[in-house]
């Protein structure tokens, strides 16, 4: 596993993508920074990520459509699946390095908290608590996405079938039912930014991460029998 | 070593393989042979465990690939048709990934990468980007990935497709050079290719295995004739007026811009004729430029047993449809008799019961 996490995170930034997907977020969380916290005169440095919840169903995607689907287009899946790997160990090392490619955005956010440190006294551990769901969430629309990319070789749709889920899952859910409203994965979120750390969410974080990426080994193994 | 045994893989209705098998031992080069969508490809993907076949089964040093993927994949260095590459890393970095994901050692994976590298001529381009190399090259880097790490077994998908004679030279020496310590199994429907490196070929066609021989062999059974070609100048036309002996057969094969005529000639039952149409000719006046043993290539052996194979899977069809034609006329004969009992029953009860009125009648 630790090969294929080593070369897909080289892979992100050997590509423009790693960047791309970097300096966006740096972008929106700055602009975040300004009208959330500076203009409001506030010190909730957990308000920027509250906020960035939201644009993180757009470039997510980013990250994850190319995870599989390049490599099928590309012919290169041959050579990842006649090497003496478990599938399980693939898609486990895909996972890992679009995860630490996204904690390294976030952790650059930190620059932010250091700039509130000269300005009042922004509380750390609702900081860090923030920072945790944030990433549990990043964990979760990474794993989706993930398995939407098994599904086409085409980057496009696989997008476009992440996206779709995102939204479904934040917007959709309260008008489909009020009992879904509490699986949304957005409203999950926001439930850490007031600093307690919210065990119920943690797990249902952790189950829908795991769940996809079942559903992304599944995907692979029956391809095996259907290509 | 490898043993395929009665594979198939079914897309929906269609045969891609159909009821496959054979064993490659130890060391031996093997070039699977033929037509294009013949199946060469769907084969190598299911040795190397990329596709799982629909039913059969296939060993790898005694491990099975579908329930043991890990430990048969280690012997295998697979080099997949169209040469799919990592084209944003560097000819180094590349094969160092393909050495990390077949487990080499983490202390000996600069030595094999360099080895690899030095095997494959690749050290002057070590550095460059893979997406700015020639398709040779490309070819060689694909190469250095399925050799590096050391497999037992080299699987090569149409190693020379593409390339420019002096590189298939290249690449071609250097599947010799593998050929020395490999197992080897080479994929083309080039067959000069094949005869030149292999030891065996294996000849599949619509998704069936048609032959397994040693190319010498294969190309002794097409020339069972002894058939001679000879060169001439034969001015006034008399070649085809003479009588030559124990000549069974003459066809005139082209004409030459310089006047002179190839024939192709066929003797009686195989016998040497070779002395005698020297004489035979020589005496016509008719100069000899060449003569010599019609030699059957791979080529025709291809050919021959390929077109053998599709002539009898049509009579097969031609004698199903036949039978099935046999048995639709029986059943329609069969069911018009049954209707003719059936009427001649009715016909009996209408009878008796107008006897029983009768009867009754009668009483």
């Amino acid at each position: 596993m630790g090969a294929i996490i080593k070369k897909e995170v080289k892979s992100y930034f050997l590509s423009p993508i790693g960047y791309v997907f970097i300096g966006l977020f740096l972008l929106l969380a700055s602009l975040f920074f300004y009208t959330d916290i500076i203009v409001a005169g506030s010190t909730m440095y957990s308000y920027i990520f509250s906020s960035l919840s939201v644009v993180l169903i757009m470039i997510i995607p980013l990250l994850t459509m190319r995870m599989f689907s390049e490599e099928r287009k590309e012919g290169t899946e041959q050579l990842l699946l006649t090497a003496p790997r478990s599938i399980t160990s693939i898609v486990l090392g895909k996972f890992f390095a679009g995860l630490i490619v996204f904690i390294i955005a976030v952790a650059l956010t930190s620059i932010y908290y250091i700039i509130l440190m000269f300005l009042g006294e922004p509380n750390l551990k609702t900081s860090l608590v923030t920072a945790l769901g944030f990433i549990l969430l990043g964990a979760a629309l990474i794993s989706f996405g993930m398995f939407a990319s098994s599904l086409t070789e085409n980057q496009i749709i696989a997008a476009i079938i992440s996206v779709a889920f995102y939204l479904i899952t934040w917007l959709g859910t309260p008008y489909l039912s009020s009992n879904l409203q509490a699986v949304g994965l957005i409203d999950m979120f926001n439930r850490f930014i007031n600093g307690q750390i919210a065990i119920p969410e943690v797990v249902a974080f952790v189950s829908y991460t795991i769940v996809f990426i079942l559903f992304t080994i599944m995907v692979m193994q029956r391809r095996k029998s259907v290509k | 070593m490898i043993t395929v045994k009665n594979v198939s893989k079914k897309y929906g209705k269609h045969k891609a393989v159909d009821n496959i098998s054979f064993k490659i031992d130890k060391g031996e080069i093997v070039g699977l042979l033929g037509p294009n969508g013949a199946g060469k490809s769907t084969t190598m993907n299911m040795i190397t465990g990329y596709i799982e076949p629909t039913s059969g089964e296939i060993e790898i040093n005694g491990y099975n690939i579908s329930k043991k993927p890990k430990k048969a994949k280690k012997f295998i260095g697979y080099m997949p048709e169209g040469v799919p590459l990592y084209k944003d890393m560097t000819v180094k970095e590349f094969v160092t990934y393909m050495a990390e994901l077949k487990g080499v050692k983490k202390d000996q994976i600069k030595e094999s990468v360099e080895k690899t590298l030095q095997d494959t001529w690749l050290q002057n381009v070590k550095k460059v980007l893979i997406r700015n190399l020639s398709k040779g090259y490309k070819q060689r880097v694909s190469m250095a990935g399925a050799l590096v790490g050391e497999p037992e077994i080299l699987v090569l998908d149409e190693p020379t497709v593409g390339l420019d004679p002096k590189q298939i030279i290249e690449i071609r020496n250097l599947i010799k050079k593998l050929g020395k310590d490999h197992t080897l199994i080479i994929s083309s429907h080039i067959l000069s290719e094949i005869s030149q490196i292999c030891e065996k070929v294996i000849i599949i066609n619509k998704g069936q295995l048609v032959a397994i021989d040693s190319p010498e062999n294969l190309e002794d059974k097409v020339n069972v004739e002894n058939a001679i070609s000879v060169v001439v100048e034969d001015k006034e036309n008399k070649m085809t007026k003479i009588k030559l002996r124990n000549v069974k057969k003459l066809e005139l094969i082209k004409e030459n811009d310089d006047s002179t005529k190839e024939y192709r000639v066929v003797p009686e039952g195989g016998k040497e004729i070779r002395n005698t149409l020297f004489t035979d000719l020589a005496n016509e006046n008719i100069t000899i430029f060449e003569l010599k043993k019609a030699e059957a290539s791979l080529e025709d052996a291809f050919i021959d047993v390929i077109k053998k194979n599709e002539k009898e899977k049509e009579k097969e069809e031609q004698e199903k449809l036949e039978k099935a034609k046999k048995e639709k006329e029986e059943k329609e004969k069969q069911k018009a008799d049954k209707k003719i009992e059936k009427e001649q029953i009715k016909e009996n009860k209408n009878n008796k019961s107008k006897k029983n009125k009768k009867k009754g009648g009668n009483k």
